[in-house]
């Protein structure tokens, strides 16, 4: 386990490093950021100045390798707008984008584990055919517009739900439906998909043989087997997810970093981009890290 | 192997997969038999109509939409779809803000949707199957870089590299075509890299190798066929993807801009009269919900007929 | 009708695939009987419905097959009447099986112990301890050393042979009254073949536990059984004990399976295969569903079907070779066409 961990941690060096790469090159093709910072009235000298202060006269590779150094330290320095460190507003925004993260992942996954095992255990009949559309369906709804739809229908006319806005738990549910919809969709395909195949393994008709009951068939020996997959779909998701955070984020103003990204990004902030996206990267590969980690502990075949 | 008395329909290996000698004679016929299988199929079938629909929409988009794109008409602001109170049977699916009619401007949507759609699969395509191929051909450092850079794409939502580089280009179609296509190639570079690696492998490419036969000529004959089918089934289903997310990036007012027009844009439109003009969001968005479902429709029954081996996933 | 002596009575079984074309009969008026600690084998090649014969006893066939008709006493009980429910009483407790692929027949993921002492939970009113105990002991007695340890761990870590005997362990851990064993040494490597059976032999004779052998294998047979079934396209074709079978098959099928069979003494002797294949079900010929491949087809065969016959001291056979009349009438006409 502990080579395996040391492998993996030495795996992501390279892509963290390509990434960093790609992020920095596009913002230095996007050109001089001085201009925005400064008031219009200013001078060439006052343009120089600040230029040089900054940096920006050096070499690319000279401009990439300072980046690098402060990104590992978590410095990608001041939004010209907020005038303050870039990191810590992105860092504000993270518990908004979490709480929306992990609803939305909870819900996908209470639906999309039992409705997959569901269709998988009753193949063909209505019950199948009617989750499999429905999971189509979701696949093919942008969630943008499903949280419109939401807000037009559970917010404005019947009241129920509020409209946008973080806070209470009411504020929660429709943004996490509207984000994991899609992701329940995927899931729920997925683990019918497994579960079929698992349910045709010759231990299953096994333990069948032992006159145990449909319950343990299916949910020990049929579903602990699917679910080692599972994990890492839910693994991939999260890149989904993120993504899709970013447009629902916008659909029901939640003030997590997609909401900020967005701005940011409209706004040409070019130091709140980077550390959005520097940040966001980090997270999804610690959580396909931490997924990796528990598909080895799941499946016992897997040896270090 | 006793198990196996039980019947099962052996699927019979059909479609464009089979070798080049055997399409010749078949050339005539191909039609016919393409269009039985499908009509066997009920979603693939209903993909096909959609689809097709779609597309004839989306090609004769100026002769189909009763009104001009951006034709504002002051007098019939915010009209009601025609089946409504106060809705006229000229603007089926009633007016927006400025007197525009949606329902013409679904039909211009279309044309952009699919133009997106499909040249920027055509980018990602193109990018990801030259990587692929040389990633996976010459091995050592190209491969190495090559599938680093793979994985760096991939732990990063590709909404947000997209919305990185439309911080630098300015956005625009080509814009959004460009940075949907070089962030997508990762899903061919691996896909076609893998296959690669097995040809590389067999028997007869060791053999064309060893007589001096040319790389090109090695990866013509013997890879392309092989990740044929599997590279039409994801460029479909990417095709759906990909109209999701320009819809996403209009919405966000990063994509198409105007006096084009896109469905997202119209969402974010109508986002703003949500409460009194419901009309105005709710029929863009079944206009993206119907075209990718019949998308995925489509590509869910190409990968049955091409891959008989993925059926019932 | 039982005896006394009689535990399972197979009459008239048929079980058929529904399929988009038709129903499809695998297994098809197959009657047999065994009895009380009695070791009997079903012979075929694959394809013969051997194997959905001993699913069906089980209550095990999967959708879209269905047992379609006949029944299958056991013990005075019409186990095809069975709901689910009530199947679940009788299998692993009354009626245990062992599959053919010890490699992928035991849970990957869950310890030996824990799917040894499964079954022993559910039929078995004792506490994880007891069941835990009696695992273990079963474990030593189909020869695994050190029986604890490997009770802990998972299947992975057991070779083809150990993986075999934990599915035997398992299958007699309650003391069944039948146990279906399903081609169970055809992945086990030669040289385990022979102890895994005669390990099977020792232990249902000590337990007085019944067997019925799935096999294709005819030498797996001679080392094992008392009487022989062979079954081909669905039917029972002959039955007989052992002894007689090899020293007299009657059958023009069981003869040639015999024929296939290598024999240490005539080494040097081709072997002779039986030509064709099993006919599938959607395409069964006429009349005896062997003739297509029989060396002795007769114009008899080809559109009547044989019944199973009764011959001398319980064999039974179904060909036209040993209906008299039938063979008086074909002799006959034989004669006539050669006779100038």
């Amino acid at each position: 386990m502990k080579r395996f961990l040391i492998q993996r941690f030495l795996q992501l060096i390279p892509v963290l490093i390509i990434m960093t790469f790609i992020v920095f090159s596009l913002v230095y093709v996007a050109g001089d950021p001085v201009a925005l910072m400064l008031p219009e009235e200013a001078t060439a000298e006052d343009v120089a100045r600040v230029q040089e202060s900054l940096g920006l006269n050096e070499p690319f590779h000279v401009q990439y390798g300072i980046f690098l150094m402060n990104a590992v330290q978590g410095d990608f320095g001041q939004s010209y707008r907020y005038n303050q460190d870039a990191m810590s507003i992105v860092l504000e925004r993270l518990p908004a984008t979490f709480e929306l993260a992990a609803a939305s992942m909870i819900f996908a996954t209470l639906i999309a584990i039992p409705m997959g095992i569901w269709s998988a255990t009753r193949r063909n009949t209505f019950i199948d055919l009617f989750i499999t559309g429905s999971s189509v369906l979701g696949k093919a709804m942008p969630n943008f517009w499903l949280g419109i739809m939401f807000i037009l229908i559970l917010a404005v006319n019947t009241q129920l739900f509020p409209v946008s806005g973080r806070g209470t738990f009411m504020h929660v549910v429709l943004p996490a439906i509207t984000l994991g919809t899609a992701v329940a969709a995927e899931m729920t395909r997925l683990t019918r998909s497994n579960m079929i195949e698992i349910l045709q393994q010759d231990f299953v008709r096994t333990a069948k043989a032992k006159g145990v009951s449909n319950g343990i068939v299916t949910y020990k020996h049929s579903f602990r087997n699917a679910l080692i997959p599972v994990v890492t779909i839910m693994a991939l998701q999260t890149s989904t997810l993120v993504g899709g955070a970013i447009v629902t984020e916008q659909v029901f103003a939640w003030p997590g970093i997609g909401q900020l990204l967005v701005q940011a990004v409209n706004a040409r902030d070019m130091a709140i981009v980077q550390a959005a996206v520097f940040l966001i990267a980090i997270l999804v590969i610690v959580i396909n890290l931490f997924a990796d980690i528990l598909y080895r502990l799941l499946d016992p075949r897997i040896k270090y | 192997m006793s198990q196996q008395v039980t019947p099962e329909p052996v699927p019979e290996p059909q479609g464009p997969a089979a070798p080049d000698s055997m399409k010749k004679h078949q050339k005539k016929s191909s039609f016919v038999r393409w269009m039985k299988l499908l009509l066997k199929s009920k979603t693939g079938t209903v993909g096909f109509l959609i689809v097709m629909v779609v597309f004839i929409v989306g090609i004769f988009s100026d002769q189909i939409a009763p009104f001009g794109v951006n034709e504002q008409n002051y007098a019939n602001m915010l009209v009601p779809p025609a089946w409504q109170e106060g809705g006229s049977s000229e603007h089926f699916l009633g007016t927006d803000n400025l007197g525009r009619d949606i329902l013409s401007r679904i039909i211009y949507g279309t044309t952009i949707s699919l133009l997106v759609g499909i040249f920027s699969v055509v980018v990602a395509g193109i990018l990801g199957m030259a990587a692929g191929l040389f990633a996976g051909y010459y091995g050592g450092w190209i491969d190495t870089v090559t599938m680093r850079m793979v994985d760096a794409f991939l732990s990063i939502p590709n909404i947000l590299f997209i919305l990185v580089i439309l911080t630098v280009l300015n956005p625009g179609i080509m814009t959004l075509i460009f940075a949907i296509g070089v962030t997508n190639w990762v899903i061919y570079a691996r896909l076609i890299r893998g296959e690669v690696l097995s040809v590389k492998e067999r028997e007869y490419v060791k053999a064309a190798r060893s007589i001096g036969t040319k790389n090109l000529t090695i990866i013509r004959r013997h890879v392309l066929p092989n990740v044929f089918s599997t590279f039409i089934v994801i460029s479909t289903l990417s095709v759906a993807t990909t109209i999701i997310l320009e819809a996403s990036l209009s919405f966000l007012g990063m994509g198409v801009q105007p006096p084009d027009v896109s469905w997202g844009y119209m969402l974010a439109d109508g986002r703003d009269y949500l409460a009194t003009n419901w009309w105005l969001a709710t029929f863009p968005g079944l206009a993206i919900t119907i075209t990718v479902l019949g998308i995925i429709f489509l590509g869910d029954w190409l990968r049955d007929v091409l891959d008989p081996r993925s059926q019932g996933r | 009708m039982s005896n006394g002596k009689e535990l399972l009575n197979v009459n008239q079984l048929q079980t058929h695939f529904f399929t988009e074309n038709g129903a499809i009969p695998s297994v098809n008026g197959v009657s047999f009987q065994v009895n009380k600690g009695e070791l009997v084998a079903i012979v075929g090649e694959s394809g013969s419905g051997k194997s959905v014969t001993s699913l069906s006893i089980m209550g095990l066939v999967e959708e879209p097959g269905k047992i379609v008709g006949g029944e299958i006493m056991f013990e005075d009980k019409d186990l095809a009447k069975y709901t689910n429910k009530q199947m679940r009483k009788i299998r692993g407790n009354d009626i245990a099986m062992i599959f053919q692929e010890p490699l992928t027949s035991l849970n990957p993921v869950f310890t030996i112990g824990n799917q040894l002492r499964e079954a022993i939970l559910q039929h078995q009113n004792v506490d994880k301890a007891t069941a835990k105990k009696m695992s273990i002991d079963m474990l030593t007695q189909v020869g695994i050393p050190r029986a604890d340890k490997v009770y802990s761990s998972f299947p992975h870590s057991l070779s083809g042979g150990m993986r075999q005997r934990v599915m035997i362990a398992m299958a007699l851990s309650c003391n069944p009254k039948l146990l279906i064993a399903d081609e169970p040494t055809t992945a086990l490597d030669v040289t385990i073949q022979a102890q895994i059976l005669e390990l099977m032999k020792d232990l249902v004779k000590k337990m007085d536990t019944a067997i019925i052998l799935i096999t294709h294998d005819l030498g797996v047979v001679a080392e094992l059984v008392d009487r022989v079934i062979v079954m081909y396209a669905g039917q029972v074709v002959e039955q007989s004990d052992v002894f007689s079978l090899f020293k007299d098959p009657k059958h023009p099928y069981t003869k040639g399976l015999l024929d296939s069979t290598p024999k240490i003494q005539d080494l040097n002797e081709e072997l002779i295969s039986i030509k064709g294949t099993v006919p599938t079900p959607a395409n069964m010929p006429d009349g005896c569903k062997f003739h297509p491949r029989c060396p002795h087809a007769m114009d008899h065969c080809i559109s009547n079907e044989p019944k199973l016959d009764t011959l001398e001291n319980g064999r039974e056979v179904r060909c036209w070779l040993y209906d008299e009349e039938v063979m008086a009438d074909e002799q006959s006409k034989n004669g006539n066409e050669q006779s100038p």
